[in-house]
Parts: C-alpha cells; structure tokens; sequence
C-alpha cells in the first residue's frame, strides 16, 4: 500500500519546544564565538551546538509529518492539563517569592496551595498541615545548611 | 598477590579491637539517612562526620567513615526508587528503572533488587581489592585524558538514547545536557554562556539541575494521580517482597558481575567515580539484553546494573586512594583528609609498610556488606511507607525539601532557580518524549569531557591523530560507534513497523 494513504499533521507543541531549544543553542553557540574562536573554547561545544541544530531539522521535519495512531488510553482532560499548568505555576511563584517574601511565607503559601490544586478540601487538614510543615522546613534546614536563609515571621 | 602475614596480623588487629566494629552500625545508619536525603552526596555526609572521627583511633576512625560511604552509596538509591529522586548522582540510573517499578507496585522488589546488588556489588569489589590492590593502581596510572575523554564520551552515547522514542530525540536531549555542562568558565579560561549571571561562571549547578529535571519535572506529571502506586492493594511493605528482590539479583549473574567490573574498574579512575559508573554499567546491560525496550519501564536488570555498578565502585576508589594516594572523588578525598587527621600518609608508602592497616580496612568493609543487608533491609522496610502518602502532600512536601536541599548546596538562591528553570525544562521534554535522563548525563559528563578533550587538545600541540597513540582510547572509540548504529538499526526497525501500523490505520 502506498505511503501517500497515511494521515498526517502537525505537532505544533514538540515543534514549538525543539525549535525554542535549538534557538538557545544557536544563540549560545553565537555568543560563545563572539568569545574566541580558539579551538580551546569550541572544542566541545560547536560540534555539539552543530549537532543540536542538525537534530532539529530532523526532528522539526518529522513533526510537521507526523502520522496520525490509533489514540492508545484515554486522553488528558483540559481540567488534568490546568492542574498540572496551575502546579507549575505555583512552584514558579513560590521559587520567586522565596527572597522577597521570605523563605517561611513562601512555604506556607506554596503548600496551602498546592494542597489546593491537589484536591484538598478538609479545612483542619489545609490550616494544620502548611504551618506544620513549614515549620519542621524552616527548623530543620536551619540545622543542617551552614547559611542563613531569609524568613519574615520565623 | 596476597601478602598472608599481613591478612594474619589484620585479623588479629580486628578480633582484638571491639572498638573497630561498634562504630559500624551508626556509620551505616548515618551513611543511610544522608545518602537518602536529596542534596546531601556521600562526601558531604563523610564530611559532616569527619570532625567526630578526630577522636577515634585510626583504624575505628576508617572504619567508621568506611561505613558511611558504604550505608550513603546504598541510601541515595531509596528515594531513586520511591519519588525519582537521586539521593546523590551515584544513583541517577536508578531511577530509570526503579521508579517506574515502584510505579507498578513493585517498590519492594526493586528496594531488594538495589539492596542486594549493592551489598554483593561492595563485597566483590573489597573481594577484588583484596586481591589485585597493587596492579589495579598500576593500570589507573596509566590512564591518561585521552581515555578518560573516551569513557566520558561512551557514556553519553550508550545512553543517547535511554527510554525516548527516537534515537534522534535521544542524541537532541544529550546534545542539549552537554551544551548546559558547558556553561560557564572552562579549564582553559574562556567564560561562555553565564548571560552575565556571576553564579553561572562555576557552571550550571548539577545536583539542583539534576533533581529537578528527574524529579520536580516527574511530580508535575503526577498531579492528577492520588498515589504513587496507584493500585491499594500493591501499597504494602513486605519482606518477603524485599527479599524476592534479592532474589532477581541472583538470577541475573551477569548483570551483576558486569555492572561490578564496570564499578571497579571507571570507580578506580581518579575523577570519574561511581557518578559514571552506573551509568555505563545501565546503558552496556541495555544494550547488551534482548528486550532493550523494557529498560526505562521497569526492568530490574536495570536497577541491578546501576547499584552493583555504583556500590563496586567503593572498591575501585579505595584501590587507587590506598595504593597511590590520589583520590578517585569527594569521598575518598575525605578518607585521606581522615587519613591526615591522624598523621597517617595515604599512598605506596603507607600500603608497603601498613599492608596490615591496608587489610584490616578491607576486611571490615567485608563485614560491612553483610551488616548493610540487615540495617539497609530495615530502612527500606521504614521508608517505603512513603509509597501510603497521598500525592495531594507528597508532591509539595518534596517540591520544598527538593529546594531546601538545591539551597543547601549551593548557599543562595542559585540552587533554587536551577532546580525551577530545569524542572520546567524537564517537564516539558518528558511530555513530548525526550528522554530527561539523557539531558542529566549530557550535564554530568560534558563539563568531563570537555575537560579531559582540552587536556588531550594540549598535550598533543592540537594534533588529532594524536589519538591513534593510545589504543585503549581508540578501542573505547570503536566499541561507541558500534553500539550508536545497533541503536540506530533499532530505531530504523521500530519507525518501519510504525509506519507499517499507521497504514493498517489510514486504510481502515
């Protein structure tokens, strides 16, 4: 049977990742040449900057053909990928928000939230449960790490 | 090979010395709990101790420090299993298939399958120490950049293409792991890639970089699972289970035996250690099995492969730390600050006229193997209650230990950011089929590689054909080659029957 009758389309995401790091590697690539062009600045990292960009063309093509399957399991719901989105999200807030609000503050509230988004919704359980662990965190650490580490109540 | 008056004279010191023995249940236990802590490596937990040992006598001082090395080299691999997180890099590639079994209930068997593998990984490494001490250390001398550059290089490749769906995507993760190795200023004094940032200038930092591509970016996927093991009726400890683990490690000699020689052998090269070794060791059992599909699913071969390999390596440190006195990484390093401490000079010297010394450390670290086995198989039993927690507390309580322990590593809030830029990184790659483990390897060895290539760059005046004068290096080379293309006829095979099933599709 002839390979026209496969279906196919376009990846838009992968296609967007690969392209998104491959653009990294090539601006690296350029900066590290704007460095030096001494074989003992590029010796590993051309060939391997080089290759990334290959690769990419390799897999940007099979992207924008990709074959359409059979769907194998049941696919994700928009509520699952807001879930786990909302998650990312929230432990991107709390790495920010570590020094300006304090390290204390940032636990307790990336917690409280996450325990949220989890599906918590047993009021003890989400006041006891953040304040608990934040502070075993804050005590704990403050035994072990030789550094100081900002907190605002604590 | 053996010298027997000095075996006779180590057996008396030790049958004479109680004081030797008592520290090696809290060396192991300390060992055990530091290695499972993420952020916590087997030299900062060595280091953490070294100040009690100041007090100790030598040999129980050794023994003790000895007994912590071994309980860490084991520990790191408990929260491998149970939340893919690396205690310490020795035990990235278990991972690969340790959580995935934990995954499917099978946290027992593959908490077993590394227990035994470790204990019978260092015994056979002490057993090869023993034996072969001196032309081990002969043969490490031997080892120049251009090997060490080779190793690297098989490393990265034979894991190309761990658990993706292409080796394209495989090569594409690796590529992009090595490029991040790179980042920062090289051994020959050219700063590339810091973006300005003055933390970067040391490089990315490794360990934040590496929990969070395997283990933030895995929880994310987790979100909307209430249980690691999602079945109720799998979340039970058992020691029966624990044991039949041990039991998959007899029944894969091989496995063993080879992740062993691996351990011993990459564990004796100053500089690479056991970081390394179990990554060899997984991708050469990968590629050498028949269904190497399997491996990333959860195989226990390749749990069995990365823990003999990293538990052996143990061994191959202490033969080039004893023999030369050249430290093969950050924990023999600590041994011979130990060493020091009790003005005592590691090298040819001391392993001439202490051979007995020599012994008695090797002697009890056989010892140490055995115990392991009973205070190992009791924390583990402890610690998979961790697979009863609902994901709803675990994923937040490790995202906050996982940036506690980035922080603690590096003293700001580099680590922190590390762990959230490739968390994010990790998580997307996984999500579109790129294999996370490639990108960590590619981080771990590039900075390696690079090194040792610029090394080997200089001392052949950037002469390339250079190479061809060191024939272990070229044989590494050749054996690489041959098996990127057996992964390439797979990859090639797989895209056939794929294509063969979408036109079965279309035609329906």
């Amino acid at each position: 049977m002839p390979d026209t009758q496969v279906r196919r389309r376009v990846s838009w995401a992968p296609l967007l990742l690969v392209t998104l790091l491959a653009g990294v590697a090539a601006s690296y690539l350029v900066e590290a040449r704007g460095v030096s062009l001494s074989p003992q600045n590029l010796l590993l990292l051309q060939p391997t900057a080089w290759l990334v960009l290959l690769l990419w063309a390799v897999l940007a093509l099979g992207y924008l053909r990709t074959p359409v399957l059979p769907q194998e399991g049941p696919r994700e719901s928009w509520a699952d990928v807001s879930r786990v989105v909302a998650m990312v999200a929230a432990f991107a807030g709390f790495i920010l928000a570590l020094e300006p609000l304090g390290y204390d503050i940032a636990i307790w509230g990336f917690t409280l939230i996450a325990l949220i988004i989890g599906g918590e919704r047993n009021k003890v359980a989400l006041v006891v449960f953040p304040a608990a662990f934040g502070l075993a965190m804050i005590y704990g650490f403050r035994l072990l790490v030789p550094y100081p580490f900002p907190t605002s109540l604590l | 090979m053996i010298d027997f008056p000095a075996f006779g004279s180590a057996v008396a010191m030790l049958a004479g010395s109680p004081s030797a023995w008592i520290w090696v249940v809290p060396g192991l236990l300390i060992g055990l709990v530091f290695g499972a802590l993420p952020g916590i490596s087997v030299s900062m937990a060595m280091a953490l101790v070294l100040p009690a040992s100041l007090y100790m006598d030598f040999l129980p001082a050794i023994i003790f420090l000895t007994s912590v090395y071994t309980g860490a080299g084991f520990g790191g691999s408990i929260p491998a299993v149970l939340i893919n997180i690396p205690g310490t890099s020795s035990a990235v590639a278990t991972t690969f298939d340790g959580y995935p079994m934990a995954r499917k209930g099978q946290h027992s068997e593959a908490l077993g399958a590394a227990l035994f593998a470790s204990c019978i990984g260092v015994l056979i490494s002490y057993i090869v120490l023993f034996v072969l001490v001196q032309p081990l250390a002969e043969i490490v001398l031997r080892i120049g950049p251009y090997e060490m550059a080779a190793i690297g290089i098989w490393g990265l490749v034979l894991l190309g293409s761990i658990g993706g769906s292409s080796v394209a995507k495989g090569l594409f993760a690796a590529a992009i792991g090595v490029l991040c190795g790179t980042v920062g200023m090289n051994t020959a004094g050219y700063m590339r890639g810091d973006m300005g940032i003055s933390w970067l200038l040391d490089g990315v930092p490794t360990i934040p970089a590496m929990v969070g591509l395997l283990a933030a970016s895995q929880l994310f996927a987790l979100v909307n699972a209430k249980f690691i093991v999602e079945a109720e009726e799998h979340r039970t400890i058992s020691l029966r289970r624990i044991l039949d683990g041990g039991v998959m490690v007899l029944r894969h000699p091989v496995t063993l035996l080879r992740g062993t020689a691996i351990g011993i052998f990459v564990g004796a090269v100053p500089g690479i250690g056991s970081s390394i070794a179990n990554l060899i060791s997984y991708g050469e059992t990968r590629r050498a099995s028949k269904d190497p599909d399997s491996f990333g699913k959860g195989n226990p071969e390749g749990v069995i492969a990365a823990e003999s390999a990293n538990s052996s390596s143990e061994g191959g440190s202490m033969a080039t730390m004893l023999a030369l006195g050249i430290p093969g990484g950050g924990a023999t390093a600590i041994l011979l600050a130990a060493f020091a401490m009790h003005n005592v000079i590691g090298g040819p010297r001391f392993m001439e006229q202490n051979r007995d010394i020599v012994y008695a450390i090797i002697l009890s670290n056989f010892a140490q193997a055995f115990v392991l086995l009973l205070v190992g198989g009791a924390f583990v039993f402890v610690a998979s209650t961790i697979v009863r927690l609902p994901l709803r507390y675990l994923i937040p309580s490790v995202l906050v230990m996982s940036t506690m322990g980035a922080f603690a590593i590096e003293g700001s809030i580099a680590g922190p950011l590390t762990l959230l830029v490739f968390a994010v990184l990790g998580w997307l790659m996984s999500r579109y089929g790129f294999p996370v483990a490639a990108v960590v390897v590619g981080l771990l060895l590039g900075k390696l590689i690079e090194t040792e290539m610029l090394r080997a760059w200089q001392l052949a005046g950037g002469d390339a054909m250079y190479v061809f004068e060191h024939p272990v290096a070229v044989g590494i080379i050749v054996v690489m080659f041959v098996s990127l293309g057996l992964s390439v006829r797979r990859d090639l095979r797989r895209r056939a029957a794929l294509k063969a099933q979408a036109v079965v599709v279309s035609a329906d």
